[in-house]
């Protein structure tokens, strides 16, 4: 260890301690608080049967949404993918369109979705909006990642014939990023379900507008019963999207590596 | 052999006139000084050379992909610069095969292919990828030809050294070429795969009465295809050796006696 690291750690714990004080971050009200997480226990145990239809109909909802969300965010994310990658363009077009991009990065899909309920009201299509900028800007991002690291061969090989760079991108660009877009479309469908579940809490549809109503008048019985039924759909999303990707996206991966 | 008796029947026109060219990758370090290099329309022409010798950025120089900071070139009489119209247009008939043959993986055999034929489609048809039938059907001819009939369908990835080089063949070929570059296209393959491409390029070079520059690590192997080899090092043409009837004729430049520069570029070529 150099003088320089034990430093940095010492920084480091001075402003945690400080942090800590001001947030009002005490370990002890941890422990304190502890048999109240029994009530609660003891309440979410008392799980009520007869709201599992509804929650199976709001979880449907909600998945529903997340699908809209991602497919409408992916389909726009792509063209701007090609605008933002800097193989593709020229500085003056990438550099407006990453810096748009970042823009919408920064904001957390649930403050997209606060902004489209005062736009178009409560309900599911507020959380739809949210959930295809955030989208959006993620998938770009990943997209135009994947764009700048093509292999430079091919590009040379067939822009040396003299062909237009829309001809390039129809059919190089395109069809050498495919093969990570399905990649990119599961993990982003199985990560908006997760977000859609909790845009509720603001009003913009989906499931966890029932688990915040619950919460709020103490049921906390009956909004245990929507949370277990997000929990579930959460574990067989998962499974199924390793379970497609591993199917299809190792096997092409592992024939490109091979020579 | 058979071609070369062939070529020298054909024309004498200077398909390719390069005088004093240099160029340079970094400032102040030159990858060619001062090179001069002519070949005559339907020539099977061999550039011999060791890595970094420069041999590369003189095909590169013919389609364009580079600029020499000195000297003249004319491709047909046209400067190869794609700010000229007249040249942009040629591109589309010099076939240029790169080292890591640049093949599309994720596409099929017919699909890399049928890249040749872009500069003939419209907007419209090439992005719908709806290529014309006669297209399709000249494509599919041109498989047959290098050896890959039945594999239209296989992914680029999933073909062997041979078969990928086939399928970058075809698809120059498919430019309907005036010239075909490829650059060390039969340096990573054994030797009866490399004859097989060989042949195949010398066999495509006589059929389309086209000009073949191929770059070459292997002397022996030049020797044995090409009408004529210029063996390029640091940068300088130190050789040119033409095949006239029976004849080897030498244009040399240099300190090294001829047969000093073949030991040299035939010693340590088997791979």
């Amino acid at each position: 260890m150099t003088p320089k690291s034990n430093l940095l750690i010492g920084v480091i714990v001075v402003l945690l301690v400080i942090s800590s004080y001001n947030v009002d971050a005490n370990p002890a009200d941890f422990i304190q608080g502890l048999p109240n997480l029994g009530i609660i226990m003891d309440e979410v145990l008392l799980v009520e049967p007869d709201l599992v239809p509804t929650a199976l109909l709001s979880m449907f909802e909600t998945i529903q949404m997340a699908f809209i969300g991602t497919i409408m965010g992916v389909v726009i994310a792509l063209p701007l993918s090609l605008l933002a990658a800097r193989n593709l363009n020229s500085r003056y077009v990438y550099a407006p369109v990453r810096a748009l991009l970042a823009a919408i990065r920064t904001f957390p899909s649930i403050l997209w979705a606060i902004l489209f309920v005062i736009m178009v009201g409560l309900g599911p299509f507020a959380g739809v909006l949210a959930i295809i900028m955030y989208t959006v800007g993620f998938v770009a991002k990943l997209q135009y990642d994947v764009i700048e690291t093509i292999d430079s061969d091919p590009m040379d090989a067939v822009g040396s014939i003299g062909v237009s760079k829309w001809q390039l991108i129809r059919y190089v660009v395109i069809p050498e990023s495919a093969s990570h877009l399905l990649g990119q479309l599961l993990y982003m469908f199985d990560y908006n379900i997760r977000q859609t579940s909790i845009l509720g809490l603001v009003g913009a549809g989906g499931i966890g507008f029932y688990i915040i109503t619950y919460i709020k008048f103490f049921e906390y019985g009956k909004a245990a019963v929507f949370m277990l039924v997000v929990l579930a759909t959460v574990l067989v999303v998962d499974w199924a999207s390793i379970s497609i990707r591993d199917r299809y996206i190792v096997k092409s991966q592992h024939g490109v590596g091979a020579k | 052999m058979t071609q070369r008796n062939h070529a020298q029947s054909i024309s004498t026109k200077k398909i390719i006139q390069m005088s004093d060219i240099w160029t340079s990758y970094d400032l102040g370090v030159f990858a060619l000084r001062g090179v001069n290099v002519s070949i005559d329309r339907g020539t099977n022409y061999a550039i011999v050379g060791q890595s970094g010798s420069g041999k590369s950025t003189l095909l590169k120089l013919i389609n364009g992909m580079m600029i020499p900071n000195r000297g003249t070139i004319k491709v047909d009489y046209t400067l190869p610069d794609m700010k000229e119209k007249r040249f942009r247009k040629m591109l589309h008939t010099i076939g240029y095969i790169p080292q890591n043959l640049g093949l599309v993986k994720n596409s099929t055999v017919l699909e890399n292919v049928l890249l040749g034929a872009l500069p003939r489609l419209g907007i419209i048809q090439s992005m719908l990828k709806k290529f014309p039938k006669d297209e399709v059907a000249e494509a599919k001819k041109i498989l047959g030809l290098v050896g890959l009939a039945g594999k239209e369908g296989r992914k680029a990835y999933m073909l062997s050294g041979g078969e990928k080089r086939r399928v970058a063949i075809a698809r120059a070929l498919m430019q309907k070429p005036m010239i075909l570059l490829a650059d060390e296209i039969v340096s990573e393959l054994d030797s009866v795969t490399a004859h097989e491409i060989m042949d195949l390029v010398a066999d495509a070079q006589r059929r389309f009465n086209l000009t073949a520059i191929m770059v070459h690590h292997d002397m022996k192997l030049a020797l044995e295809y090409a009408n004529r080899v210029a063996v390029i090092q640091d940068g300088q043409k130190i050789l040119e050796i033409g095949v006239e009837g029976d004849t080897i004729v030498d244009f040399q430049t240099g300190d090294m006696s001829t047969e000093e520069i073949m030991e040299m570029y035939t010693g340590d070529s088997k791979k």
